[in-house]
């Protein structure tokens, strides 16, 4: 047991290694490396990110190695954040993104501004910010040409998570992966949420249609009038104080369902076009 | 070395002895439509019991906030701020730099028309008077406001870190009327706190402050308090609870028997602390957390600190940098020791080896049972030889 232990850290080990080729200031044409590289782990990212580091904590952070680099008088800082897995790495960036602003087409996804740039491929996160001596220059060519290049040297999946096809794409403003209490409410530990011109839809997996069921009856049990809807295996609708008028269900062990629309109506027939989309 | 475990043990009795409330604090009853002990989702009317909340003056701005404030850095649903705010919690908290200003985003949203009826603080990462001038009216624009109540340098340790520059730039945006007052947060209240409280420009301080901290702290903060600074205390159930992770043994015990709530009601005591911002994902932590504005510190509280300390003591580092320079074989000590977290702690054993490999050689080559006795005693009870010795069988 010992040995293959030892076995799987060291394969762990060499691959953090060979991973570290991106992180080379010369990626970036007339730029080189300033100071060392820093490296950072759960227990010592508030070092680093202070407060912010919880956001990080909260999807699966493993590890942070990053670079400074310089160009002339303009400085740029690149950070690849290990998650614990490609969504974790996914909802990372949804969290990190302006809503306002397109995606790009860099690995999961990814958006590039005139000074700054995230993106989400495989279980890494990546963020690279610039303090250009002039705020008001547009670098948005360069870092274009920086994270492709950087993002072709990560391994792991650039297809988004197969859970977001399943949100009706009208009206939609963003999605992304909530790592804890979906909703505001615990009882909906992890999942994904779709935010629309309207309301907002969301999307949780259970480990069994059976536990899936007792969270269904436990989230039934805590809105005031609730009343059945026809939606999957089971469903309710209600009216709640914060979540305006809304409507669960379940379908095997998923649970999901619309919250924040104006009439109970309107989320019963949302949440019958997610199910129905839900295989 | 011995006795700062005993004196740490008789603060937290002694925290008993002090009133519940402070003297400038009062108490008050918002009727929230909803219990304050019920189902935490929402209700539709049911007759319900008001929540008890406790207000205190920070310091020389004169707010009056309460003393469970709402620290919004990982919450991602708007509605658990809403609710926050319709019971009466009166003092939120961002940052410019949490989830690339997507929470300030989140935090504007939520809050809406009922903005003035809270004391909100943002933070500011940068240090230049034009950065930071720019920071500050994206904050603004975020959070949908026309000033912010409290405006943070974040993150300062050292005092080198605070420039002239920056208290500049704070004080222009008072003049300005975009801030109402300055303040700093930090991590290393020893060093920041007396020498804000000397400094005379800052009006609060965003503090580390918990139960298992060194008791120097206190008297930093009573420095700070005396000089009419605001104290405003963060990470009140990290040390002993936050670093634990979920892979860790000890997490279930931590989770389960009320000692996150007593943490919170331990720093809830000290009168010294105006308000306190733990992060709060959902409806069901805010309905426990509203209990230690309902419920004083007692001795069954106490009793969970204690055993808490007692629990995380024989393993937990707190990196005080006590132990520099004791161990006869030149050993970094707390290097070690964190190192051993990452495989113990946090299941990480490749990056334990990996970090274990860049130590000097001379230290890897140390074998701790080789020694007669171990010249390391940690203050805090960390029980140094094992914890090397078996770091050295992991890795070495």
């Amino acid at each position: 047991m010992r040995a293959v232990t030892l076995l799987l850290a060291i394969l762990a080990t060499t691959g953090m290694a060979s991973a570290q080729d991106y992180l080379n200031c010369g990626l970036a044409p007339g730029w080189e490396q300033t100071g060392p590289k820093r490296q950072y782990t759960p227990d010592n990212l508030f070092d680093y990110k202070d407060g912010g580091a919880e956001g990080y904590l909260a999807y699966g952070f493993v590890a942070m190695q990053g670079i400074d680099c310089k160009s002339g008088p303009d400085t740029m800082s690149i950070d690849v954040s290990q998650m614990s897995d490609a969504d974790a790495a996914y909802g990372m960036f949804t969290a990190n993104r302006d809503p306002n602003l397109p995606n790009a087409k860099i690995g999961m996804g990814g958006q590039v501004q005139m000074q700054s740039a995230v993106f989400a491929k495989g279980k890494y996160f990546v963020e690279i910010a610039q303090v250009a001596a002039n705020p008001a220059s547009d670098n948005h060519g360069m870092l274009q040409a920086l994270v492709t290049r950087i993002a072709d040297m990560l391994e792991g999946r650039s297809t988004t998570p197969e859970t977001l096809d399943w949100f009706p794409k009208e009206n939609l403003i963003s999605a992304g992966l909530v790592p804890e209490s979906v909703l505001g409410m615990r009882l909906l530990k992890r999942g994904y949420v779709a935010k629309y011109k309207q309301g907002q839809a969301f999307i949780v997996q259970e480990a069994s249609p059976e536990s899936a069921a007792e969270v269904m009856k436990k989230l039934r049990a805590r809105f005031d009038g609730a009343s059945d809807a026809k939606i999957g295996d089971e469903a309710f609708q209600a009216k709640a104080q914060y979540l305006g008028s809304i409507c669960f269900f379940r379908k095997g062990s998923y649970i999901g369902g619309y919250a924040n629309l104006p009439e109970p109506k309107d989320a019963v027939s949302q949440a019958a076009l997610l199910a129905a989309r839900i295989p | 070395m011995k006795s700062k475990n005993t004196s740490r043990r008789a603060f937290l009795s002694a925290g008993l002895m002090l009133p519940v409330v402070g003297a400038s604090s009062r108490m008050g009853l918002a009727d929230t439509g909803m219990g304050l002990f019920r189902s935490p989702e929402e209700s539709t009317g049911k007759a319900s019991t008001p929540a008890k909340l406790e207000y205190r003056t920070l310091g020389r701005t004169g707010l009056k906030v309460t003393t469970l404030g709402f620290g919004c850095m990982i919450t991602s649903d708007p509605s658990v701020v809403q609710r926050a705010v319709d019971i009466g919690i009166n003092y939120f908290d961002s940052s410019r730099g949490y989830q690339h200003g997507n929470n300030e985003r989140m935090v504007g949203a939520a809050l809406g028309s009922k903005r003035k009826q809270v004391v909100l603080s943002t933070k500011t990462d940068t240090g230049t008077r034009d950065s930071m001038q720019k920071e500050l009216e994206t904050s603004l624009r975020e959070l949908k406001t026309d000033f912010i109540d409290i405006w943070y340098l974040h993150g300062k340790d050292n005092v080198a870190d605070v420039t002239d520059e920056m208290i500049e730039a704070q004080q222009i945006a008072k003049k300005q009327g975009k801030i109402r007052f300055a303040g700093v947060s930090t991590h290393k209240p020893q060093i920041l706190l007396p020498w804000m409280a000397q400094k005379g420009v800052f009006d609060v301080a965003l503090t580390v402050y918990n139960f298992s901290m060194d008791s120097g702290v206190d008297q930093a903060i009573a420095t700070a308090t005396k000089a009419g600074i605001g104290v405003v205390a963060m990470k009140v159930m990290a040390g002993g609870f936050k670093d634990i992770k979920p892979s860790d043994p000890l997490y279930a015990k931590l989770k389960t028997d009320g000692a996150m709530l007593a943490a919170l009601k331990w720093v809830l005591d000290r009168p010294n602390v105006a308000t306190t911002i733990p992060g709060m994902t959902d409806m069901d932590q805010l309905e426990e957390n509203l209990k230690a504005m309902a419920e004083p510190f007692s001795k069954g509280d106490q009793r969970v600190l204690a055993a808490h300390l007692d629990a995380i003591k024989p393993i937990y580092c707190r990196m005080c940098g006590q132990c520099d320079g004791m161990c006869q074989k030149g050993l970094p000590v707390a290097d070690m020791l964190r190192i051993l977290t990452y495989a113990d702690g946090y299941r990480q054993f490749a990056l334990g080896r990996e970090r274990f490999q860049e130590l000097a050689a001379e230290h890897r080559a140390v074998r701790c049972c080789d020694c007669a006795e171990c010249t390391v005693e940690c203050p805090h009870g960390v029980r140094v030889s094992d914890r090397m010795a078996r770091a050295q069988e992991l890795f070495a």
